[in-house]
């Protein structure tokens, strides 16, 4: 299955992705309801995009009481509107922090890799985030290890 | 202390005209002196006329700053300080993260348009604004919070002190929030000093540095503005043709032979680029020649190299441009600091005598955290150091010996300069004042404009075109900016830039553009494409249907607004004249021979006719107006019968 390769050390924190998915979620641009969502590491100094990694276990599908959340054709997990009873099960089921929930349509939403043609990817300038036939995983995880032990600097550069 | 919580009223359920896209569709006004905040509407038929930042900024203070026959003074309280974005603030299209900031500034004491990125308009848009209109005076130092509609003017006392980057750390520590969830814009002691070039800075590296308005900052006693990422939305007219547009200038970045290099290494190949015509401006103007310096080892590549580097880009902004850099050897190994821009290497560099690059990456960094223009503070330095040197200045007066390349000595004198202590004093009024003050030697070896600006950082004695800009500007610095793809406009592609009537008629030309891209909410690097390319983007975030036709007109209905503002603050045409230094002739380098003083009457008076103002008086003529529209401004300007 294609999955959202992540490269962190190519992101630059521009935000693009994030105006991007948000226009997909919601028709307009608004980085708070994009379900890809970039932080900060090592206070301003880099930057990484993190979503939905799809991963095989699919917490959130599981811990759905009412079936809201099925595979959709391009193999993600995919909230669907009307049955989803907003709940808030799948928000807290998820091990990633990556399904929301939006308190103005009482419905969760997560990413669904934009049914296979998946629009961060084309918003990313860097190529930090691809889509490609890869093994899912957390790929954050040494990036992020590394990024919050050791500031990029030993002293910070602060006076 | 306590802060004072001023919701934003909304206006529900009132029946609007239609919002173009791409607004958020409210200014914020903050009034210092009743510490008050509140959200004024504004019109779409408001928003087509002045689209926003510079536009919407020059009618401002042309409305709001006069003062009897004159205007109010750069440290009055009825100054206006307008940190202005535009309407593709936040949008897809690279680089759009943009502040311009609009006020009298207090090195001409006249009006100025001075442009910063980072994500002050991204936040500030999503917040549900398209500017900030700040006026009045605090009494106690205070910083805005800006949260969606939770608008407070807060305390700022444990902020003060701090340079720009410490203000930014703390204030994110403060607020819990980090990178860009909070976008921070904020003077460093220098403004809180009223250094008459205090600039402002943002978000670790983007400063609005022109014409002091950290200075003005300072006096309103605003230490800073806090932006949280907004939740709002945005919407444009059209956004699939957003998007579309978007992914085609970002094309033409990339691939475009003028914009190329500026797409791979950002303003970096300049000292090169420019040490080939002699404009480099190396020790006060004192030589055009490199001497013995390595100049491979400034090609951009190398340059970039040279330090272990992160993109640190703007908002949706590709290009590679904006980097943090650690600094690998020497006395500053292991500083984190921005990666200097061509003006950085240039001011806090070349023209005081600096080439060790690790050395002259930390001063320009250091002087976004003090927050002065880099320029002016080459200008400066370069200046005292020459003095120094010459012996008009002494190690009495200046408290210590400054030689060509004393990083560390610069950064000495920049603190004094930052906190007014000492000769400090007397240079934190600008070289102007400052050489002026002194007279003899010292008077005819500083670098300025008759109305007072700072030169940017090349030699302009080897490129006339930006010094005829910089000297009849109405806005303290470039007023029309470099050509770009400008055979669009039907000018010609090359000329020959010592001829002083080809070069005021390509300047003529080109004016209109700068001012309609500083009203976007987008930088001036990311529209290095056509000028079509730009309308289409506007269009298909708004609705309307810009032409590059209305898009030129624009930009020169904004420099006639700014040009009256200019002239009621008494910045008048024989005040349009290079400095005794500024427009001397080089003596060795590439362009050695060119006097530019030879031609400087002519051009200046092929400027004038081809804009269409009034030589003697300055104002623009009747006509012009009526051209542009401006029949109000005609009316204002020349009374009724013209
Ligand atoms: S694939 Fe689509 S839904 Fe998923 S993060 Fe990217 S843009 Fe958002
Ligand atoms: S678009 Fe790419 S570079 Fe920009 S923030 Fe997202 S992942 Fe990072
Ligand atoms: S070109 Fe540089 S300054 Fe301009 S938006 Fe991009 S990163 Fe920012």
């Amino acid at each position: 299955m294609k999955v959202l390769k992540i490269t962190p050390e190519r992101c630059t924190g521009c935000l693009r992705c994030e105006i991007a998915c948000s226009y997909v979620q919601v028709g307009a641009f608004q980085p708070a309801k994009s379900v890809i969502r970039v932080s900060p590491f090592e206070g301003h100094t880099s930057y990484a995009p993190y979503t939905c990694t799809q991963c095989a276990e699919g917490w959130c599908m599981t811990a759905c009481p009412v079936g809201a959340i099925t595979i959709n054709a391009a193999g993600a997990k995919d909230v669907l509107d009307d049955r989803c009873v907003g709940c808030k099960l799948c928000t807290i089921a998820c091990p990633y922090g990556t399904v929301f929930y939006d308190a103005s349509t009482r419905k969760a939403f997560k990413c669904n890799l934009c049914g296979g043609d998946p629009a961060c990817v084309h918003a990313c300038p860097t190529a930090a985030i691809e889509y490609e036939e890869v093994a899912t995983r957390d790929w954050l995880h040494d990036f992020a290890a590394e990024r919050a032990s050791h500031v990029l600097a030993t002293n910070g550069g602060r006076r | 202390m306590s802060p004072v919580t001023l919701s934003a009223p909304r206006q529900v359920g009132k029946p609007q005209p239609a919002l173009p896209g791409g607004y958020a569709g409210q200014l914020l006004r903050v009034d210092l002196t009743k510490r008050k905040a509140w959200a004024e509407p504004w019109t779409p038929d408001e928003m087509r006329e002045l689209i926003g930042g510079a536009g919407l900024g020059a009618m401002i203070l042309y409305r709001e700053t006069a003062k009897g026959k004159g205007n109010v003074s750069w440290d009055h309280p009825d100054n206006r300080l307008v940190l202005g974005t535009g309407p593709l603030a936040g949008l897809p299209v690279w680089g759009t993260g943009g502040l311009t900031v609009v006020t009298i500034g207090a090195l001409t004491n006249g009006p100025t348009s001075t442009q910063a990125n980072g994500f002050f308009g991204t936040n500030l848009k999503y917040c549900g604004y398209d500017a900030i209109i700040v006026q009045g005076q605090a009494k106690d130092w205070v910083y805005l919070y800006i949260d969606d509609d939770r608008i407070e003017i807060r305390d700022a006392k444990s902020y003060l002190g701090k340079d720009t980057w410490e203000t930014q750390d703390a204030l994110s520590r403060d607020l819990g929030l980090t990178g860009h969830q909070l976008s921070v814009y904020s003077i460093g002691p220098a403004g809180e000093h009223l250094v008459r070039f205090a600039a402002i800075q943002g978000d670790y590296g983007h400063v609005a540095s022109k014409n002091g308005v950290g200075a003005v900052m300072g006096k309103k006693k605003l230490k800073a503005v806090a932006i949280v990422k907004g939740t709002k939305a945005l919407r444009a007219a059209d956004p699939r043709g957003l998007i579309q547009c978007a992914d085609d200038i970002a094309h033409d970045l990339k691939t475009d032979p003028s914009a190329r290099s500026l797409y791979e290494y950002g303003t970096l190949p300049g000292v090169v680029n420019l040490s080939k015509m002699g404009a480099l401006p190396i020790r006060n103007y004192t030589t055009s020649l490199t001497g013995d310096v390595d100049m491979k080892s400034w090609e951009a590549p190398r340059l970039r190299e040279g330090f272990d580097h992160r993109g640190h880009q703007c908002n949706a902004c590709g290009m590679h441009h904006c980097h943090m850099s650690v600094i690998r050897q020497g006395p500053y190994k292991g500083k984190i600091v921005d990666e200097p821009e061509y003006e950085g290497w240039s001011g806090a560099g070349w023209t005081i005598g600096a080439t060790d690059q690790s050395a002259v990456a930390w001063l320009n960094t250091q002087t976004d955290r003090a927050c002065v223009d880099v320029n002016e503070f080459g200008w400066v330095i370069g200046w005292v150091m020459e003095g120094l040197e010459k012996g008009w200045l002494t190690k009495q007066q200046v408290g210590f010996d400054l030689k060509w390349g004393d990083v560390a000595g610069a950064d000495r004198l920049l603190q004094m300069i930052n906190r007014r202590e000492g000769f400090g004093d007397l240079l934190a009024e600008g070289v102007k004042r400052a050489s002026e003050k002194l007279g003899g030697e010292a008077a005819k070896a500083a670098i300025y404009t008759g109305k007072g600006a700072s030169p940017r950082g090349h030699d302009h004695r080897a490129r006339w075109e930006e010094m005829l800009d910089t000297a009849t500007s109405s806005t303290a610095t470039m007023e029309t900016g470099n050509p770009v793809h400008q055979t669009e406009l039907g000018l010609p592609a090359r000329i020959n830039p010592f001829d002083g009537v080809e070069v005021a008629k390509l300047v003529a030309g080109c004016r209109g553009r700068r001012a309609f891209e500083d009203s976007l909410g987008i930088c001036i690097f990311t529209t290095r494409t056509r000028l079509e390319n730009i309308c289409r983007a506007l269009s298909a975030a708004t609705g309307w249907y810009y032409t590059v036709a209305e898009a030129m007109r624009f930009g020169r209905r904004t420099a006639a607004i700014n040009r009256a503002t200019a002239l009621r603050c008494g910045l008048t045409p024989n005040l349009e004249v290079p400095s005794f230094r500024y427009g001397s002739t080089p003596h060795d380098g590439p362009a050695a021979g060119q006097a530019v003083s030879a031609q400087w009457e002519k051009m200046v008076d092929t400027w004038y006719k081809e804009v269409g103002y009034d030589r003697k008086g300055g104002k623009p003529l009747p006509q012009t107006l009526k051209d542009l529209g401006l029949d109000w401004l005609s009316k204002e300007l020349w009374g009724k019968k013209a």
